[in-house]
């Protein structure tokens, strides 16, 4: 190892001490700084939030909040999660490293990025603002017509609600764009679309599913705009409008959103565990091709989200029959990441950790996820906590550990420190415990007929110590996030100095120094396979000789 | 925009310099233009009115940065001894295996080609289907009567029906339960066929036997919600053979077929 580490005293300034301006920056890497650092901000607010709602639910009966403030706090829990905590997490990581993999010196366009992450970050305030213009969104994060109709939604709450999200939408198109054109025209010399790191080639499709679903997401919301503000009736059922049409526009965009956050957190996954396993991803050409197949099949499967609206059989049918399918490319994936762990030297570093945590969690929500694409199980546990356990096993245990992994990969290219590893491994086993507990009873909760959304129940129905176990969990995953923000913190100011490649890794953002000169590299590299690093660090067996 | 062939020019000149776009203002005067104007929809049209002074006057700079000229500056490098040292070689021995054994290495070495275990699968599924339908014929309920508690999976109308109306003909129920009895055939024998080489030695063993049995008793564990209606009249003993023939049978094309060695990355 150590073939890139510096002397200690040769460590590049950390990035405050280069005076950026992060108001005017274009730089990619800045840039990506400013959406991790806001949307951590947001995740602490959104964690807050769910802390609220843990705590109403804590004995039945309650009356903490109250069900309007628990109307609000879980649609702005759900929205901020989604749209202002997971996808800027994944541009974050996407803006910084994306460039520096494929060996470019900036985006394909620098300006619109910096545009989309101030879209990003105002469009989050403003929905916010509604906590301060007289009360929150109070709809559910799907806003589901036509109670966000006028007649039933008079104050300015659901407007705040399709603005904030209409401008955010914005910079997130934009994005999606500048991603897929970076990938496309930006490459260094010989690095082919079938030598691209995978977390490259997920982004990129992320950027194609971004530019299917999002449109007619911002189509529904401009419409209902209209209803509500000019009187238009789209989705105005007393006047001919359909309620159904928004539940298919919503979820048109809001099933691939769920692959949207996912691919992503696939593609960390696809980079993390070969470095720590010591060998090369089994399989890459199908990763890559489960990914297109994934993304495909989730632009066709939104209406798992309708069963209950009473569609025909034969369209519960297509669609169950659908859904079941896009387990084939998922599970070739998790396959793949198996086979690549599987007699490797496995490092049990933090990034690893998490990687593993990852392939643990996503199996069971993954598992969940085929029960509810039965029509006859849907049925039953529809809009019951079966499926709020279900939908955060996908997201908090599929995205977020995720994510949790890129952190500890990748914080010592964006500071040049290493994060503490003793830290590390508080946060990763509170974490998993936390997390366990508390979307676990959640499964047992929806079965013995707990309905989401309720803000209190009584003491006789049996679900008590349900949802007891889940606010404790809670609490320990609350806990689990002190420890990440104390180690970020410590580990940014003082933090052991890594060296520009504390893992030995292969691919080309390790290449320069920790952080990165503001233009990437002095020299473009010229890249022969799919580990340039390793070519070079062994020059007597690269791997193009093998390709 | 810097393409890399024009990076790559810039460096063979051998400068010290290079092109990159001025810091600007302009993307976050127009993001907060356009906020503005949407937030005065909700609170006081002066505010939309702010907005869109902001919008033009931050697209009017945005634009104007675009001018040939005017959006960019020469930019220094970092000093010499901040820059990435070039990369050293280092010795590919690692512990006591081979050279590059471990960064290389592809467990299994050999496996099944692909399309095997499709076929395989699709054998086994074949045979099951003959197992399913002499139950049929012999418990004296017909052969429609498997086909149609397969459809039900998908086909939520049909947890209402009797068990004499479950014997009976329906084209839906053939066609769904053909499509799902293919699928889950092909795409069960693609597994088998991939998972088969990974497996320690008596392949015939687990594939014909041990995962059968494995996953029938997922299977017994999950009826009850998968497919409520078979879960209610499935026929155990007749099941699990029709399963056990499904893993020999698919087992044993994969077994027999040639396995090829993966080609090392
Ligand atoms: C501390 C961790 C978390 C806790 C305790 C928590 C808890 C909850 C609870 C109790 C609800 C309300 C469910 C209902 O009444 O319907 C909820 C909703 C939601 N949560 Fe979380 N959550 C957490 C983290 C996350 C994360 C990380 C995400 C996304 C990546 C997320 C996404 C959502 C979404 C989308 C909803 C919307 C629910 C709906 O559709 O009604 N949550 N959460
Ligand atoms: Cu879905």
């Amino acid at each position: 190892m150590a073939v890139l580490d510096h002397p200690a005293e040769n460590v590049s300034p950390p990035v405050a001490q280069r005076a950026p301006s992060w108001a005017t920056t274009l730089d990619h890497k800045q840039i990506g700084i400013l959406y991790i650092i806001t949307s951590l901000i947001f995740m602490a607010v959104g964690g807050l939030e769910a802390l609220i709602i843990r705590a109403q639910l804590w004995v039945p009966d309650s009356h903490l909040v109250g069900p309007d403030m628990f109307n609000q706090l879980f649609t702005m829990h759900g929205t901020t999660m989604v749209f202002f905590v997971v996808m800027p997490m994944l541009f974050g990581f996407g803006n910084y490293l994306i460039p520096l993999m494929i060996g470019a010196r900036d985006m394909a366009f620098p300006r619109l990025n910096a545009f989309s992450y101030w879209m990003f970050a105002f469009g989050g305030t403003l929905t916010y603002l509604s906590f301060l213009a007289g009360g929150a969104p109070n709809v559910g994060w799907f806003a589901y017509a036509p109670l966000t109709e006028y007649a039933f939604s008079r104050d300015h709450s659901t407007d705040y609600w399709i603005l904030g999200l209409m401008v955010s939408g914005i910079g997130t198109t934009a994005t999606a764009v500048n991603l897929v054109t970076t990938i496309l025209v930006m490459r260094a010399p010989g690095m082919s679309l079938a030598r691209v790191p995978l977390f490259v080639w997920m982004m990129m499709f992320d950027g194609v599913l971004l530019i299917f679903a999002l449109p007619p997401f911002t189509a529904a919301a401009i419409m209902l705009l209209l209803d509500r503000g000019l009187g238009a009736h789209f989705f105005d059922t007393q006047a001919g409008g359909s309620a159904l049409l928004w539940q298919h526009l919503f979820w048109f965009f809001g099933h691939p959103e769920v692959y949207i956050m996912a691919l992503p957190a696939f593609g960390i996954i696809s980079e993390v565990v070969p470095v720590f396993s010591r060998k090369v991803i089994f399989g890459y050409e199908s990763v890559a091709a489960a990914t297109v197949v994934i993304g495909v099949i989730s632009m066709g499967v939104w209406a798992h989200h309708m069963f209950t609206v009473g569609m025909s059989d034969a369209l519960d049918a297509i669609f169950s029959g659908a859904s079941f399918l896009i387990a084939v490319p998922t599970g070739i994936k998790m396959f793949n990441w198996i086979a690549t762990i599987y007699g490797g030297k496995i490092r049990m570093q933090s990034p690893m950790l998490f990687a593993v945590g990852f392939l643990a969690m996503f199996l069971i929500g993954g598992l969940t996820g085929i029960m509810l694409a039965a029509v006859p199980i849907d049925w039953q546990v529809s809009d019951s906590y079966f499926v709020v356990g279900h939908f955060h096993y996908v997201l908090f245990g599929g995205s977020l550990f995720a994510i949790m992994a890129a952190y500890y990969f990748w914080f010592p290219k964006m500071t040049g420190r290493l994060l503490s590893e003793r830290l590390a491994r508080w946060h990763f086993w509170l974490m998993l415990a936390g997390f366990n507990l508390t979307f676990f009873p959640m499964h047992i909760a929806g079965l013995l007929g707990m309905p989401r959304r309720i803000y209190t129940y009584s003491a006789d129905r049996g679900w008590t110590i349900w949802n007891q176990l889940s606010t404790v969990g809670a609490m320990l995953l609350a806990v689990s996030f002190l420890f990440f923000f104390w180690n970020l913190f410590v580990s940014w100011r003082r933090g052991e100095s890594s060296g520009d490649d504390p893992w030995d890794a292969w691919t080309l953002e390790w290449a320069t120094t920790s952080p990165p000169a503001h233009y990437n590299f002095e020299e473009i590299p010229i890249v022969r396979s799919r580990r340039p690093l390793w070519d070079l660090k062994h020059p007597e067996d690269p791997d193009w000789e093998h390709e | 925009m810097n393409s890399s062939e024009a990076t790559m020019a810039e460096h063979g000149a051998n400068r010290e310099t290079i092109r990159m776009p001025i810091e600007t203002a302009s993307p976050l005067v127009v993001s907060l233009g356009i906020t503005l104007l949407c937030a005065g929809c909700v609170t006081n049209w002066a505010l939309s009115g702010l907005g869109a002074a902001l919008l033009i006057g931050g697209l009017a700079r945005w634009i104007s940065q675009l001018l040939p000229g005017r959006g960019e500056e020469e930019h220094a490098w970092v000093p010499i001894d901040q820059r990435a040292r070039a990369i050293e070689r280092v010795d590919v021995a690692i512990e006591s295996r081979p050279r590059g054994f471990i960064a290389r290495m592809q467990v299994p070495a050999q496996v099944h080609p692909y399309s095997t275990g499709v076929r395989g699968g699709i054998v086994g599924g074949a045979a099951m289907a003959i197992v399913a339908l002499a139950y049929g014929l012999v418990s004296g309920r017909g052969i429609w009567y498997p086909v149609n508690l397969l459809a039900a999976m998908l086909l939520p109308s049909m947890s209402e029906m009797t068990g004499a109306e479950l014997e009976q003909f329906d084209a839906t129920a053939l066609v769904l339960g053909l499509v799902i009895h293919t699928i889950v055939s092909a795409t069960s024998g693609l597994f088998y066929g991939i998972l088969l080489p990974t497996l320690p030695r008596y392949p015939v063993l687990w594939g014909g036997v041990i995962a059968p049995l494995l996953w029938t008793g997922a299977i017994y564990g999950f009826m009850g919600v998968l497919n409520p209606v078979m879960n209610s009249r499935v026929d155990w003993p007749w099941f699990i053979a029709s399963q056990v023939v499904y893993g020999a049978t698919a087992g044993l094309v994969v077994v027999r077929s040639k396995k090829v060695p993966l080609r090392p990355v």
